[in-house]
């Protein structure tokens, strides 16, 4: 049994619930409508008037539109974006990733593929003479990156605009992952490549581009 | 038969026994690494220490023996804080690598600090370095510095195989465990010591890489490189369809030995070990038929069609006894008794069993001269071993039809006996797994299962019947030897088919007397022993 | 006899030449003034080139194009007769073909009707600027209007699926609904012109109420020429009454159209807008009348005069009609990206318990009022 609910209460509730009734003009709905018809209106003409004097020139400064023009315009991201995946290097141009599988073990899309080789360095266990990922699958949600112990993946290119005609099309393989950018649209998909530490050196990247 | 407490329950234990395997009797398992049952006790990893009441020290499980009256606590504050604290010097100079460490995912470091560790580590000094992927024999690789110095590899060459190769070497914190000057671990069972190995310190150098452990299925089997039929598991690529890259899309990782006190115990020879590569390599997937020059690509059905009026023919003009069939004791007893049936109904008496080409080698423990897993199977169903005798009759010319189920006769018999029983037989047919010389001389080839991909029993050279189960199912086209014959049988209306394996073992189990009462229950795991 | 034929066949190709361009262009205005109206840019991208080097002048207003978005209704065009035909196969081939081509028909010969400027005198001929001229037009624009409902039916039933047969009814009895406001609320203007032929009341929307306000049907009957507006709006399912399309939530009844078939009920869409601007035009703001000029020129109320000559003025009309039809055509562009679409039992309401009732009103109202001024 609910307890009684004081009179005053009551009819604060009720009146919390109660719209104000409409009237007989505003039941028409005609003031609504031309109102909101000014509005949409007085938008129409000031961005048309905008857009033509842009045209002409003038009025540069005062923007007729609120959007960014992708891709002429590209929206600053925050660092924390996770975006198309790279792998790091070492100052000698080789792959950081030491094959250790994690990242593909981790993978809830099960999109990393990767084939490990010994390396002649008794002291490096093993590295990733090939390093595949299939952008495809991805569900990019970063876990390869937390899981990496070595943080030979990174997640941090600022590339988002990935499109491809193709399923292989979306295919990374270790050169692009290494070398963001350095596939051509054009350029044949390719699976597995497979590298040697002397292609990694000779690939290595400028000094700016590594970390 | 001393009777001890345990944690508070009370158990009896033979005369002997170490309170390690009582407690494992109690229900309170003891962590160990250096202790192996297979081994003599070295009691140098402490990390099975124990409380006894009255003893004035923790002593270790692995080496005090159970005595009357004893009372032990494997869970008090004061064994869980020794635990902990041995675990703790175990680790101080192991290297912190368990994401690129083969062993991670099944070593026994891992394990037992995620039981009885978590510390905060309070080693503030410079490890020690030691050396790194050295290889120590074709099969073992060495890892110095993840090395806890059980020493039960040094025992394992010191006991088992009585070659000695291992030692450790040095003092102190730079001990570590290394081949002796000019020696190699090249022992016939080297890749024991990866498996007693508890840490990452030996690894193999055949699976190194090759696949994270955690991807792995594992299947209950017999090894069948010899008679001896030791009982393994079948690692494979459990993740196959999402990982076809692993190992090149091989489905077979690595063999590793099973227990069976009355076969191999925990043991098996390298060259079992490392004999798996036929399952996937060179391995016959299509029905193959040739006409003129070479061999096309044909179907299971026009192919037994083929065999099938064949054989109808001869029947038909009673001539079946030019017509033979040569099995393989490689073949397990469900594909010897299946094709037995079918021949003896069809009326072909030419039925033989081939052996192995040639002897392997033989040594007086696990290593058996015969290398293939049956012989005795092959024996106990009543079927002749005289191939070579039925092949003779067919390179003269006796038989019109041959049917080989199995064995390579090239290499049982050489090139030129093989082309001249090519050029007498009307009908070659090479029933068999592997490309191998009998495909290029045979008319037809029907590619078979291997064992890693069929269900059945072998039996060993002590009669023993051992269970086969099958790891994943068959490369392409091919199916069991057995299966195949029952859809021959059915083209010729001959009355034996069978569903599965079992349906086929019950059958030889009522009609074979030396089979007499087994079933796949009472052979198990461990296997069951013929009648006779 | 012949030439009477020509002229015919030259004034129903100017019409409907007019037409179509006026609903592509629709396609551009829907698109650029939605962009607008919401602080957008729109349509901006579709181009293409000629790859041969005396084009280059082509190619710069061929970028020029693009660059205002007018392209895009070609690539509308590629994609929607590239687009994969496809037919259902639990429907009815035929009918569902036959269904966009019926309502892109009727909405099309609608137009037949609605007289685009003053007669014209052309080489001692009278030239009616109006491709068919029937006595009741009034009454033949309305009855091909309600025929259109026949093109929503079969989309809806041809489509042999459930979602379309529902969408398809729906539609129907939407369009029936306010088909009868419509029809009541044009009642009004018939009674107070006393005409059925639209030409005739244009004409007499050129007369003068107190010798200087324009007779515009909007003038002697506003509350007639809301209700259309509206019912017209409604009848045409455009926005806010567009429940019959619903693609996000409720599905209508082209839900299996794809490809060209689509494009014709697309275009429907469009070429109906053209129709009730053009109705809205000619029967409540003076069709081609431009106040104060008369067949010689401008006369004004508070004297003065500009005489022109007889072409000029007819020129003028019909520039007049097309300013006010276009001015529609922005005015329902407007409505659309302003409003939000009805709940279906308030666009039920709506119609029947809201529009009904006051043009019946109306009819009394200007029934009364035509008696007491003449």
């Amino acid at each position: 049994m609910p307890t009684q609910l004081s009179t005053e209460l009551l009819h604060r509730l009720r009146r919390a619930h109660q719209r104000k009734p409409l009237t007989w003009w505003e039941q028409t709905y005609l003031p609504s409508i031309a109102l909101g018809l000014w509005i949409t209106s007085t938008h129409f003409w000031r961005n048309l008037f905008l857009h033509i004097a842009h045209r002409v020139g003038a009025f540069r400064d005062i923007p007729a539109s609120v959007t960014i023009q992708y891709p002429e315009q590209q929206r600053e991201m925050s660092p924390r974006l996770r975006t198309r995946h790279r792998l790091m290097q070492r100052d000698d141009g080789t792959p950081r990733c030491v094959a250790c599988m994690l990242c593909e073990t981790v993978c809830p899309a099960k999109c990393i593929y990767i084939t490990p080789a010994e390396h002649p360095d008794p002291n490096i266990e093993k590295v990733a003479k090939s390093f595949d990922l299939d952008l495809g699958k991805c569900v990019y949600c970063g876990y390869c990156v937390e899981v990496c112990p070595e943080d030979a993946i990174r997640m941090d290119t600022q590339r988002h605009d990935i499109a491809a005609t193709s399923r292989d099309g979306m295919w990374l393989d270790i050169i692009e992952l290494l070398h963001p950018g350095s596939k051509k649209p054009s350029d044949p998909p390719q699976k597995f490549v497979q590298l040697s530490l002397d292609d990694f050196r000779r690939l290595k990247s400028s000094p700016e581009t590594t970390d | 038969m001393p009777t001890l407490t345990i944690d508070g329950k009370t158990v009896t234990v033979p005369e002997g026994a170490t309170v390690l395997q009582a407690c494992e009797q109690a229900g309170s398992p003891v962590p160990f690494y250096c202790y192996h049952p297979g081994l003599s006790i070295a009691g140098n990893c402490r990390i099975c220490l124990v409380e006894v009441e009255q003893s004035p020290k923790l002593p270790i499980a692995c080496y005090t023996p159970a005595a009357e009256g004893m009372v032990v606590h494997t869970t008090s504050d004061k064994v869980l804080k020794a635990r902990q604290d041995v675990l703790e010097f175990l680790l101080i100079n192991h290297p912190l690598d368990c994401p690129v460490c083969d062993q991670a995912g099944e070593c026994w470091l891992q394990d037992y600090y995620m039981n009885y560790g978590l510390y905060n580590p309070k080693f503030d000094e410079e490890k020690v370095k030691k050396p790194k992927a050295v290889p120590i024999g074709p099969t073992v690789m060495l890892d110095a510095e993840r090395c806890i110095l059980c020493s039960r590899c040094v025992r394992f060459c010191d006991e088992i195989t009585k070659t000695g190769e291992l030692g450790i070497f040095n003092r102190g914190d730079h001990s570590e465990i290394g081949v002796a000057p000019g020696k190699e671990l090249t022992n016939d069972y080297s890749g024991c010591t990866v498996d007693i190995c508890p840490v990452g310190a030996l690894t193999d150098r055949d699976f190194r890489f090759k696949c994270r452990v955690w991807y792995l299925g594992s299947t209950k089997s017999v090894c069948p490189g010899c008679s001896m039929g030791c009982n393994i598991e079948i690692h494979d690529n459990r993740e196959r369809k999402e990982r076809p890259h692993v190992a090149q899309g091989a489905r077979v990782m690595r063999l590793k030995p099973r227990y069976n006190a009355d076969v191999n115990q925990w043991w098996m020879c390298d060259a079992g070990r490392y004999g798996y590569k036929a399952i996937d390599e060179q391995r016959l997937t299509t029905v193959q038929h040739r006409n003129g020059h070479g061999h096309q690509t044909s179907t299971w059905s026009d192919a037994l069609d083929l065999l099938a009026s064949t054989l109808r023919r001869l029947q038909e003009a009673r001539q079946m006894d030019r017509a033979g069939v040569i099995l393989s004791t490689q073949l397990t007893n469900e594909d010897l008794y299946v094709a037995k049936r079918v021949a003896q109904a069809l009326g072909i008496r030419n039925v033989a069993v081939q052996g192995p080409a040639r002897p392997g080698r033989q040594d007086d423990f696990l290593m058996k001269a015969d290398t293939s897993p049956n012989t005795r199977g092959a024996q106990a169903l009543g079927l002749s071993l005289d191939a070579a005798g039925l092949f003779a009759r067919a390179a003269r010319g006796e038989l019109t039809t041959l049917y080989v189920c199995g064995p390579d006769v090239i290499e049982a018999y050489g090139q030129a006996a093989a082309d001249q029983v090519k050029n007498c037989v009307e009908l070659f047919v090479y029933q068999g797994s592997n490309a191998g010389g009998s495909v290029q001389a045979a008319h037809l080839v029907l590619p078979a299962a291997v064992y890693a991909e069929k269900d059945g029993t072998f039996t060993n050279d002590q009669g023993r019947v051992q269970r086969i189960r099958p790891a994943f199912a068959p490369l392409g086209e091919a199916k069991p030897d057995w299966q195949i014959w029952t859809e021959l049988a059915a083209r010729l209306e001959v009355p034996v088919s069978f569903t599965d394996a079992a349906a086929v073992f019950a059958d030889l189990a009522a009609r074979e007397p030396a089979f007499k009462g087994l079933t796949y229950e009472i052979i198990g795991d461990a296997g069951a022993l013929l009648k006779a | 006899m012949w030439t009477d034929l020509l002229i015919k066949l030259a004034l129903a190709g100017i019409v409907l030449f007019a037409v179509l361009n006026l609903a592509g262009i629709q396609t551009w205005l829907e698109r650029k003034q939605s962009a607008l109206m919401q602080d957008r840019v729109g349509a901006n991208r579709a181009v293409f080139y000629l790859p041969w080097r005396w084009a280059a002048p082509i190619n710069w207003v061929l970028r020029k194009l693009g660059g205002v978005g007018l392209l895009h209704a070609l690539a509308d065009v590629i994609k929607l007769l590239t687009k994969e035909d496809f037919i259902p196969s639990s429907g009815a081939p035929f009918l569902f073909t036959l269904a966009p081509w019926i309502s892109v028909f009727f909405a099309l010969v609608a137009f037949a009707a609605i007289p685009f400027g003053d007669s014209l005198q052309l080489f001692g001929r009278t030239v009616d600027l109006q491709v068919a001229h029937i006595d009741p037009a009034l009454l033949y624009v309305l009855a091909l209007a309600s025929l259109g409902v026949y093109g929503v039916i079969l989309a809806g039933m041809g489509s042999g699926t459930n979602l379309s047969a529902l969408g398809g009814l729906r539609a129907a009895s939407q369009m029936l609904a306010y088909e009868i406001a419509l029809g009541v609320s044009l009642i009004g203007v018939v009674v107070w012109f006393g005409t059925l032929d639209l030409q005739e009341l244009i004409r007499q929307q050129g007369t003068y109420l107190f010798g200087w306000i324009p007779q515009w049907g909007v003038v002697v009957q506003p509350v007639g020429c809301l209700v259309f507006m509206t019912a017209a709006l409604a009848e045409t399912k455009r926005v806010p009454f567009d429940l019959p399309e619903g693609e996000p939530e409720i599905i209508g009844y082209f839900v299996e159209y794809s490809g060209m078939k689509f494009g014709l009920f697309f275009l429907t869409d469009f070429v109906e807008t053209v129709l009730v601007a053009a109705l809205t035009t000619v029967i409540f703001f003076g069709g081609w009348q431009v106040p104060y000029l008369g067949p010689h020129g401008f006369a004004f109320p508070w004297g003065g005069a500009i005489e022109l000559s007889r072409l000029t003025v007819v020129l003028l009309g019909v520039g007049a009609f097309t300013l006010k039809v276009s001015f529609f055509i922005w005015l329902f562009m407007a409505i659309r990206w302003t409003l939000p679409r009805f709940r279906y039992d308030q666009l039920m309401a709506l119609g029947w318990k809201g529009l009904f009732p006051i043009s019946l009103a109306n009819i009394g109202l200007t029934s009364l009022l035509r008696v007491l001024v003449h």
